[in-house]
């Protein structure tokens, strides 16, 4: 029979002052993990999305991305010959979509308009809606003959100015006005933090007569590697990519953003777990009676051990709970929506942070395993005691 | 006995906790030294973008628009004597990057006669300023560039554009500017640029912004108004903003990583606080009959309160030394630069170590020590003798 939980329990809030400094040390670590790993998880599941292995990119050679890159209409057309292509079923028109890359500079509503940020505007044909399929239309699409633009969900919801009805200045002179008529979702995916706006009608506001990149996709059974070695090739000789691999070479800074939060983040691990021994060490020194009691009584040294390291995962978890609401407090608070900047895009890729329960739990075993490590030492000198002189202490 | 000696056994009365707290305070001192100096090194970027007085104007729509090369001349015809604006240069981005390269440099073509005017700051002596106006290739550049590529003055090099059209020009560095602040910027001459559009058609006389040095902070506000109500409801309708605030648009965007580092540094100071306060309140509990003693003896009661602030503060300070000095000897041999370098994010070269942000972590750590002892050492003051003798711990 090993010691029960409400002892433990009651063992904890002996030392109430102690306790609840131990747990705000943990729920503080706990919040900033939570915060982290839902940031984390935000971005590479945007990314994730755009990770569709049979969408091949193509952009200029040597371009490093979308916006600075541009195909000539011939050398498009050459895109034509491609082996590979998937073709619509009804029509036998090859997938293969020619888009335009400009931007318009809108204003974050996150901090009330006070920075604004590079949004993306992409210049489509019809074909794009068959080439990007996870592209969903919530209402109506651009008009093909009045200036017109469907705007991204996330796009919508972060910067200003992008209601269904509102009018978006943008062309080469920013004298153009484009209304907006609808939104569309792109399943969280990167695109859902553009503008798209038929094609011809964009290129003749910004008087260009080449398009930024063409997406294509792979028929059934198609091979994206002997495609991307065609492109390159001496007949086409423009570069190429699957979507993925081209957003995987995107995520410079978030690369950076993580791996300075992840070094924080394990300062913070280690600072908690000698604030738990800490914790733990005291309370061993002020039971040494009591622990030399329960073995008199028959409790073995296993039990003791046991018992320390159950009351310091109370702990954690208390601490853990805690820690996970203030940072769902926080988001719902202070707002969950973040967006990045692209060094090569210049354009913001934007994503709000959610809390799922996977990332609680993750968070709660994380700092179990604190728990367990900070009290390793504390519960072994416990179970180690001598009972005969302990008993004698004061 | 002096106070000194009590503190000292105090504190290795028990070292394990002393040890633990010590370490526990440790890391996220750490942490605080490279954050605050990072925060230190924005305000001090900030302050030196307000001292220089600069307005910057761009396209409304987008900065990636282009404005006619022609609006200068309208812009200087608003203050002909001078007294409000010094000097309006034309900047056109170019994007240069060196082949096989991932750092992005912030690469401008800039007016040559006003250039030195409005980025005084750069430090260019006589003899380079005489060269940039000789030397049609001329480029002056930041440290950043220098170290990663080797460059010295008087080197050829090869930028790649990565804007349209595409150009792949060759420049002689004539000035590496040590300005800090200014490490990852790549100027060179806009007529040389020009000629270089020209040659294969394509559209010149183009400009991206425009930088103009005013003579006061009035200035800026009311050339701000002045040039925006000029430009609105043309085709090159601008939007004039000071370059506190241009320059804040592109840290937003870059994850703001500031606002990272701010957070950070406060979250470590609520954690820190919180582990002295535990680790006092132990030490308080354990010796309650001690502390009565002492006042039965006859120290006074503030004797006491001292005693015990006293000991948190040497506990705080002791814990601190032991995370911001591994964490400055890092910072000084690994400085943000090599970061910068790593991901091709420049705002990161900012990390570096810097004196007033060790100062200030350690005033922090003092503070927190005086904070967390606060609460024992009142109640050792307010201690009735007669009980805490008999109390057992």
């Amino acid at each position: 029979m090993s010691l029960p939980l409400s002892y433990h329990l009651r063992c904890l809030f002996v030392r109430k002052t102690s306790t609840i400094l131990t747990i705000l040390v943990v729920a503080a670590v706990v919040a900033v993990l939570a915060w982290m790993t839902a940031f984390a998880q935000a971005v590479k599941s945007s990314l994730a999305v755009a990770g569709d292995e049979r969408k091949i990119i193509v952009l200029r050679q040597g371009a490093t991305a979308e916006s600075n890159s541009v195909i000539p209409v011939d050398e498009f057309n050459k895109l034509r010959q491609l082996t590979h292509l998937a073709t619509d079923a009804s029509t036998g028109e090859a997938l293969l979509s020619p888009e335009l890359m400009v931007q318009v500079a809108l204003p974050r509503l996150r901090d009330a308009g006070r920075t604004t940020a590079n949004v993306a505007v992409r210049g489509v044909t019809e074909k794009a809606f068959q080439v990007h399929p996870k592209i969903k239309l919530l209402g109506s699409s651009f008009s093909k003959g009045q200036p017109e633009v469907i705007a991204g969900l996330a796009a919508a919801k972060q910067f200003a100015g992008l209601n269904v009805g509102d009018t978006l200045h943008m062309g080469y002179g920013g004298d153009r006005g484009y209304r907006v008529a609808g939104h569309f979702s792109a399943q969280g995916g990167p695109m859902e933090s553009e503008i798209w706006a038929y094609l011809p009608s964009l290129m003749s506001s910004y008087a260009r007569t080449m398009y930024s990149s063409a997406y294509l996709r792979l028929r059934e059974g198609g091979d994206a590697a002997a495609t991307i070695e065609q492109i390159r090739g001496p007949a086409i000789q423009l570069s190429a990519a699957t979507e993925a691999q081209y957003w995987k070479e995107q995520s410079g800074t978030f690369q950076l953003y993580l791996l300075l939060a992840y070094i924080f983040l394990a300062a913070m691990c280690v600072a908690a777990i000698f604030a738990i021994a800490n914790t733990m060490f005291s309370f061993v020194a002020g039971r040494t009676r009591e622990i030399a009691m329960l073995r008199t009584i028959g409790f073995g040294r296993g039990k003791i051990l046991a018992g320390f390291m159950t009351e310091s995962v109370l702990l954690s978890l208390m601490g853990g709970v805690i820690g996970s609401g203030l940072c769902a407090a926080w988001l719902a608070l202070v707002g969950n929506k973040k967006d990045m900047f692209g060094a090569n895009t210049f354009t913001t890729l934007a994503f709000e942070i959610k809390l799922n329960p996977l990332i609680i739990i993750q968070s709660l075993l994380a700092v179990t395993l604190v728990g367990v490590v900070g009290a390793l030492w504390p519960a072994t000198r416990a179970a180690r005691l001598q009972v005969v002189s302990a008993l004698r202490e004061p | 006995m002096t106070l000194t000696y009590v503190l000292m056994q105090n504190l290795k009365r028990n070292p394990l906790r002393t040890a633990l707290t010590a370490i526990a305070f440790a890391f996220p001192m750490a942490v605080f030294v490279a954050a605050i100096a990072f925060v230190v090194a924005m305000v001090r970027l900030s302050q030196a973008n307000a001292q220089e007085l600069r307005l910057v104007v761009r396209h409304k729509a987008t900065l990636t628009n282009y404005l006619p090369e022609g609006n200068r001349r309208k812009i200087e015809a608003l203050d002909p004597d001078r007294t409000r604006l010094k000097a309006i240069c034309g900047m056109r981005w170019f994007g240069g990057r060196v082949p096989d390269s991932k750092i992005a440099l912030t690469n401008l073509a800039v007016d040559p006669d006003t250039f030195p005017i409005v980025y005084s700051d750069l430090a260019m002596t006589e003899d380079e300023t005489a060269l940039w106006h000789r030397e049609r290739r001329a480029a002056v550049i930041g440290s950043l560039p220098a170290s990663a590529y080797g460059w010295k003055v008087g080197d050829r090099v090869t930028l790649n554009s990565t804007v349209p059209p595409y150009l792949s020009l060759e420049f002689q560095i004539v000035c590496i500017s040590p300005n800090p602040v200014r490490a990852n910027f790549f100027f060179f001459r806009r007529d040389y640029l020009d000629e270089s559009l020209v040659q294969i058609n394509a559209p010149s006389g183009r400009v991206n912004t425009f930088w103009i040095k005013c003579t006061s902070v009035e200035a800026i506000r009311s050339l701000q108004q002045q040039i925006d109500a000029m430009f609105a409801n043309s085709p090159d309708e601008t939007k004039s903003e000071d370059e506190n605030a241009f320059v804040a648009g592109f840290i937003q965007a870059t994850g703001d990583i500031p606002a990272l580092m701010q957070a950070m540094a406060i979250v470590v100071v609520f954690i820190v606080a919180l582990i002295a306060g535990n680790a006092m309140m132990m030490s308080f509990r354990e010796r309650v009959r001690e502390l009565a003693v002492f006042k039965a003896i006859g120290f006074p009661s503030l004797r006491v309160f001292f005693i015990v602030i006293t000991e948190s503060l040497m506990l705080a300070l002791f814990g601190a030394m032991l995370g911001v000095v591994p964490a400055s000897v890092l910072l000084l041999i690994f400085p943000g630069q090599e970061l910068a370098k790593l991901f091709g994010v420049p705002i990161i070269n900012q990390l570096r170590l810097s004196w007033p942000a060790v100062v200030g972590a350690l005033a922090i750590a003092a503070f927190v020590g005086l904070v967390a002892g606060f609460w024992p050492a009142w109640q050792a003051l307010r201690l009735k003798t007669v009980d805490a003798i008999r109390h057992v711990a």
